[in-house]
C-alpha cells in the first residue's frame, strides 16, 4: 500500500451556508459567476466599516426551527443547516448510521460573539439578574460540534478545532487523521463563523485588516489585485462528509474528490503578521504534497488563502511563484464570498473539491488589475474550465498558523 | 385562569418555540423540550411578561404547564 492510498479519504457530501447563497448550488452557482457579495450592513451602520458579506435571507427558525434556533447561536445555526445538507447529500442517514462510528470535527475562531455582546449589554444595563443561563451554551467554541452532534445523533469523537483563519482547513486534517487511525468510520468535518458584530468588525477595523472601501463594498474585496486594500468580514460554514474511499465504494456512495494530504505549521513570527519570507507557509505546503505524494508540478490548480489584505497575498504569492512558478491555475473565492475566518477553509475546501470534480476554477472576483508583484497565473473574469487531478486550498491564520489540503480526483 | 394560559402559550411558541399542536395545559414542560436552564431562561422572559419573578426552586421540568401558569397566578398575576 503506497503513503497516499494509505492516507486518502474520500469526500462524499458538501454542504454550504455562504453569503455567496444557502446551499451548495446555490453558493457555487454565485462563486463561479464572479458576483461579489459585500454589502453595507445594518448591523454595523455608523462603524468605521460599516459593511460585510451576509449569508443573504438566512432565517434560522424557518431551516432549524424556533425550538433549536433560540438556544443556538447563529454561527452554530450555519454550521447546523451545512452538516444536514452534507450528510443528505453523501445520502446518509443518521437514523440508520452506528453514531458511535460518526465523529464531528468543526473549525471555528471566535464563537457566539454575537450571543456574548448581547449578554454583555443585559448585564451593563439590566443588571447580572437578568443575563442568561443560555450565555455559555450557546456562546462556547465547543457548542457547534456538540449541537450538529445531537442533529444527527454522531457520538463518536467530536471536538472543535481554533485556528483563527485555519481552523476549517485544520479541522478537515484532523478529521482525516481520525479516518485514518480507524477510530471513526464518518466524520463531518468543516468550518463556521457568524461574527458580524460591532465589537469585531471595530477591531478588526482598527487592526487595519479590513477593506475601507464603503463607497463600493461590491469592489472591495479583491485578492490579489493591485487595488487592494484589505479583507471583507464574512460569515458562512461548510460541512463536507469524509470516509475511507473502500467504505464509500462498499455503500455505493459517490465521491466527489479524495482528501490526499494534509500539512501545518507555525510561522512563529508575529502574532499577526505573515512571515514575509513565507517559510511557515511553504513548509505546510510541502508537507502536504508529501503528505499526498505528488510533487509540485503535479500542482493543477491552488485555491489560495487570498485574503485581499496587501501583506497576505504578496507574501502567498512569493511562495506559490517560489514552489510552483507560474503553472497551477489560482483562485481565491473570498473576492465573492468575503472572509468569514473560521468557516473559510471549510468554504474554501469544499470549492476546491467542486473544482477537481467539475473540471472549472471559479474566477477571482474584482481581480481587474492584477498587482504586478503577484506573478501568478490567477484566473480572472470567467471560470475556467480544465482538468484537475491534484488542487490544493490554503489557509493562514492569525497567530501564524498555517494549514494546507491536497484534494485529487476521484 | 384562560387568559394567562394564552399568555404563556403565546410566550413559550413564539420566544421558546414551542409547536402550537404539542402545547397544552396538562403536558409537562420536559415533553415540550424546556430544560431547567430553559426555565431559567423562562424565568427572566416572564419577568419582563408578567412583572413576576419565578425561583429557580419553584419549577422543574416535570411540572406542566398548568402547574407553570397557576404559579404565575399565585404571585398575583390576574388569570
Amino acid at each position: 500500500m503506497s503513503a497516499s492510498s494509505r492516507c486518502d479519504v474520500a469526500v462524499t457530501g458538501l454542504g454550504l451556508v455562504t453569503p455567496a447563497g444557502i446551499g451548495v448550488a446555490a453558493s457555487w452557482d454565485t462563486i463561479l459567476r464572479a458576483e461579489p457579495t459585500a454589502a453595507a450592513d445594518p448591523a454595523l451602520a455608523g462603524l468605521p466599516v460599516d459593511f460585510s458579506c451576509r449569508v443573504p435571507g438566512f432565517d434560522a427558525d424557518a431551516l432549524l426551527g424556533r425550538r433549536t434556533a433560540w438556544r443556538t447561536d447563529r454561527y452554530t445555526h450555519l454550521a447546523l443547516v451545512a452538516g444536514r445538507e452534507a450528510v443528505a447529500d453523501a445520502g446518509l442517514d443518521p437514523a440508520s448510521w452506528d453514531g458511535a462510528r460518526v465523529g464531528v470535527v468543526i473549525g471555528n475562531a471566535l464563537g457566539g460573539t454575537a450571543t456574548f455582546e448581547r449578554q454583555h449589554c443585559v448585564l451593563r444595563d439590566e443588571g447580572a439578574e437578568m443575563v442568561s443561563p443560555m450565555l455559555i451554551p450557546m456562546m462556547g467554541i465547543s457548542m457547534v460540534a456538540g449541537y450538529l452532534a445531537i442533529a444527527v445523533s454522531a457520538t463518536g469523537p467530536n471536538l472543535v478545532t481554533v485556528t483563527a483563519c485555519a481552523s476549517g482547513t485544520t479541522a478537515i486534517g484532523t478529521a482525516r487523521e481520525l479516518l485514518r487511525s480507524g477510530k471513526c468510520d464518518i466524520v463531518l468535518a468543516g468550518g463556521t463563523e457568524a461574527s458580524l458584530t460591532p465589537l469585531i468588525a471595530s477591531t478588526f477595523a482598527k487592526m487595519g485588516a479590513l477593506s475601507r472601501r464603503g463607497h463600493d463594498p461590491a469592489a472591495a474585496s479583491r485578492p490579489f489585485d493591485a487595488g487592494r486594500d484589505g479583507f471583507v468580514l464574512a460569515e458562512g460554514a461548510g460541512v463536507l462528509v469524509l470516509e475511507r474511499p473502500a467504505d464509500a465504494r462498499t455503500r455505493g456512495a459517490r465521491v466527489r474528490a479524495r482528501i490526499t494530504g494534509y500539512g501545518a505549521s507555525a510561522d512563529a513570527y508575529h502574532a499577526t503578521a505573515p512571515d514575509p519570507a513565507g517559510t511557515g507557509v511553504q513548509r505546510a505546503i510541502e508537507m502536504a504534497l508529501a503528505d499526498a505524494g505528488v510533487q509540485p508540478d503535479e500542482v493543477d490548480h491552488v485555491n489560495a488563502h487570498g485574503t485581499s489584505t496587501p501583506l497576505n497575498d504578496a507574501t502567498e504569492a512569493t511562495v506559490l511563484r517560489r514552489m510552483f512558478g507560474a503553472g497551477p491555475a489560482v483562485t481565491s473565492v473570498k473576492g465573492v464570498t468575503g472572509h468569514s475566518l473560521g468557516g473559510a477553509g471549510a468554504i474554501e475546501a469544499a470549492c476546491t473539491v467542486l473544482s477537481v470534480q467539475h473540471g472549472v476554477v471559479p474566477p477571482t472576483a474584482n481581480l481587474d488589475c492584477q498587482d504586478p508583484e503577484i506573478e501568478l497565473d490567477v484566473v480572472a473574469r470567467a471560470p475556467r474550465a480544465m482538468p484537475i487531478q491534484t488542487a490544493i486550498s490554503n489557509s493562514f491564520g492569525f497567530g501564524g498558523q498555517n494549514a494546507v489540503l491536497v484534494v485529487s480526483a476521484a | 385562569m384562560n387568559d394567562l394560559l394564552s399568555r404563556v402559550a403565546v410566550l413559550l411558541t413564539t420566544r421558546f418555540g414551542v409547536p402550537k399542536e404539542e402545547f397544552g395545559a396538562d403536558v409537562t414542560l420536559a415533553d415540550l423540550d424546556l430544560d431547567s436552564l430553559s426555565l431559567v431562561e423562562f424565568g427572566l422572559v416572564a419577568e419582563k411578561e408578567f412583572g413576576v419573578q419565578i425561583g429557580e426552586d419553584e419549577i422543574s421540568p416535570k411540572d406542566t404547564v398548568e402547574d407553570l401558569v397557576r404559579l404565575i397566578a399565585d404571585k398575583g398575576v390576574a388569570a
